[in-house]
């Protein structure tokens, strides 16, 4: 079970995206957990998960979010798929950085 | 997806990537690299245009006479844009003056 955390400001647009992927990965039979937190809440919520997606309004701690958890695969959602919330596109782009 | 709520995530994709260009830039500014700074905010300049056309879009529904029901989602939208723009202005100000810093 692969746990997905995505990271934006407080957690308002990125629960929507979640929803869409939880939706996708339904679809495909992926079997993971995708849940939204503020970034604020990074430390304590992205300590056991697999890969860390971060939204576009705080893209810019995506390498401050990287140092403090050295080897998680951390990465800015594509900005065409967060505008469009492209719940699949954007678990393709988490189950490239798991290594799935 | 529904009209409005996909405009509005079109908003906040592209004025919240500019805004994140702009506060890279200024620590790229921090950090000497004046001129690389300068390409950022052009760059997220670009990327604010298209969240401003998603935004014409709706004053023009709005224009229309349709009546633009202002949810959560949409006054995060445009906190967005009004953040990213008014952290650019000072962006913009400040990059001037590590230039003026930097170059003592």
């Amino acid at each position: 079970m692969r746990k997905i955390v995505l990271l934006c400001n407080m957690g308002l647009s990125t629960s929507a995206l979640m929803k869409k992927m939880r939706a996708a990965a339904e679809k495909e039979g992926y079997e993971c957990t995708v849940n939204a937190y503020p970034i604020s809440e990074a430390m304590q919520e992205g300590q056991d998960a697999d890969c860390l997606l971060i939204g576009p309004q705080v893209s810019y701690q995506v390498e401050k979010v990287k140092a403090a958890m050295p080897g998680k695969p951390v990465e800015a959602i594509n900005m065409k798929d967060y505008g469009m919330m492209n719940g699949a596109a954007v678990l393709a782009q988490a189950k490239r950085l798991i290594g799935d | 997806m529904e009209g409005m709520e996909l405009i509005a995530f079109q908003i906040i994709s592209a004025a919240g990537t500019a805004r994140s260009m702009f506060v890279e830039a200024l620590n790229l500014a921090k950090e000497g690299k004046t001129d690389e700074a300068r390409q950022i905010i052009s760059e997220g300049e670009e990327c604010f245009t298209q969240g401003h056309k998603a935004h014409a879009e709706l004053l023009s529904k709005s224009a229309d006479g349709e009546t633009i029901v202002m949810d959560l989602l949409m006054v995060h939208a445009e906190d967005q844009m009004m953040s990213a723009e008014t952290y650019r202005m000072f962006a913009e100000e400040l990059i001037s003056l590590y230039e003026k810093l930097n170059s003592k």
